[in-house]
Parts: C-alpha cells; structure tokens; sequence
C-alpha cells in the first residue's frame, strides 16, 4: 500500500516509492532518496517533524517534507 | 596552499583537524554571522611550505538549509585553489558519499576519509577501499581520528589529489552494473 511519509503509524516500515519533483535532491543529503529503507519513529505533536530512521540514524522531517514523500509499506 | 576539512555533522572533523594541526589556532566568526569555524596551520614533512588547514561547519549538502550550511557552501565556493578533505562517518557511508560527489562535481581535488572505521567494523560493515578507489580515481584513507589512525596517510595523500569529472566516475560505475 501506498502511503505519504507523514501517515506512517508510529514503527511502521516502508521503502521509499516517491518524492515529488524538485525536492529529490534536497533531501539526498540527509540519505533519503527511491528505494531506501524507512522506519517511523515518531511524530512530534502539534504538526511536529516526523522522526524517521534511515541507515540506523535518526532523521527528522518538517511536516510539510513529509508530505512530499510517498512510502510503499 | 589550502586544505578544507569538509562533512556531516559529527563525523570528526575537528577531530581530524585537531590531529593535522596541534597548536596555533584560531576561531573567528565568518564575516556578517555568527556561526563559527576554526582554522590553523599544519607542515608536510620535507616542505617548508606551511599549509592552511579549514574545519569548515557541517553541512548534509552543498544545497544549504540553514546558516551554518550557508557559511559551508560558502567557504567552499571562495577557495577556489583548496583541497578538500571529505570526512565521512564510515558506518554511514552512502550519505557521506552523496556530498563527496557533490564536491567533486564542483571542480575540487579530494581525499576521501573513511573516519570511525573501527565502528564500521563493529558493526559488520564492510567496506571494499580499492573498489571505492578504483571507481573514484581519488586517494581513499581509512582514518579513526579519536586514536590518529591513518593520519599520517591522509597527510601523504594531500599532495596527491586531483580533480576528477563526475561524468567518468558516472561511466565507472554504469560499467559494474
């Protein structure tokens, strides 16, 4: 199933399907790019960033990157 | 002749750069900020020539997202002359390896530190330096700066740097597939 990084559950595993245009190269350098291993970790309250661990460190998105995100899990 | 010490937030540079250059530092403001960064001398054996050494600030990409990545790409872009040393957390190798790229795409001579290579190995990852040499045509030094392990080696290789084309290192690495 399809999901946008910000609607992952909290643990919920998935591979990176999708990232909208423009904002892929933005977001290499803190190691996320198609086919990566994602986890969920957390999502802050209040529209928070989202905690993702990619290559067993933490990353963390503003909402609105997340949003920019599409997830395979 | 100018060596910038360039990486992810804590992968050692300083760590680096405090073993390159031991006493006689400075820590100054960049021009019109308040991020800071550190830079000192250091002497190959044999030469008289001192060298400049520059802990540039940690940056992810040369695509900056806040201040301090700014001031990074910055310094970058003004010593146009440098070598950059790219210092890489080898237990996170493919992120470090994306800014290396970056680097040499730029125009820059390089050498690459495979830092905290005793974690790496700790962790049961492997890495094949020859491969990484072979397709990157830049020297490869596998480093723990916190005991000085290849140091000296890196220190060797700083002479021997030079810029490559990405578009070769591109072909290189089509041709594995």
């Amino acid at each position: 199933m399809e999901k946008k990084f910000s609607e992952m559950k909290y643990g919920e595993k998935g591979v990176v399907k999708r990232i909208e245009k423009g904002f892929q190269e933005k977001i290499a350098g803190m190691g996320i790019r198609v086919g990566k291993k994602v986890e969920m970790l957390t999502r802050e309250p209040l529209r928070g960033p989202v905690v993702v661990i990619v290559d067993e460190s933490r990353t963390s998105l503003g909402l609105g990157m997340a949003k920019k995100i599409t997830v395979e899990v | 002749m100018k060596v910038l010490l360039m990486g992810h937030p804590n992968v050692g540079k300083s760590v680096v750069f405090n073993r390159l250059t031991g006493a006689n530092v400075f820590i100054s403001n960049y021009p019109g900020t308040t991020v800071e960064y550190t830079r000192g001398y250091m002497k190959i054996e044999s030469e008289s020539e001192k060298i400049e050494v520059i802990d540039v600030p940690g940056t992810f990409s040369l695509e900056p997202k806040d201040k301090a990545e700014e001031v990074a790409v910055e310094m970058l872009k003004k010593e146009k002359e440098a070598v950059v040393i790219s210092i890489v957390d080898s237990s996170k190798i493919e992120r470090g390896l994306y800014l290396t790229l970056e680097i040499i795409e730029k125009g820059y001579p390089l050498i690459l530190a495979l830092n905290m290579w005793d974690i790496a190995k700790d962790k049961k990852i492997d890495i094949d330096i020859e491969e990484l040499r072979n397709l990157l045509y830049i020297p490869v030094v596998p480093t723990i700066a916190i005991s000085g392990e290849g140091i000296k080696e890196l220190v060797r290789e700083i002479k021997k740097a030079k810029p490559v084309k990405i578009n070769k290192i591109i072909e290189r690495v089509e041709r594995t597939k």
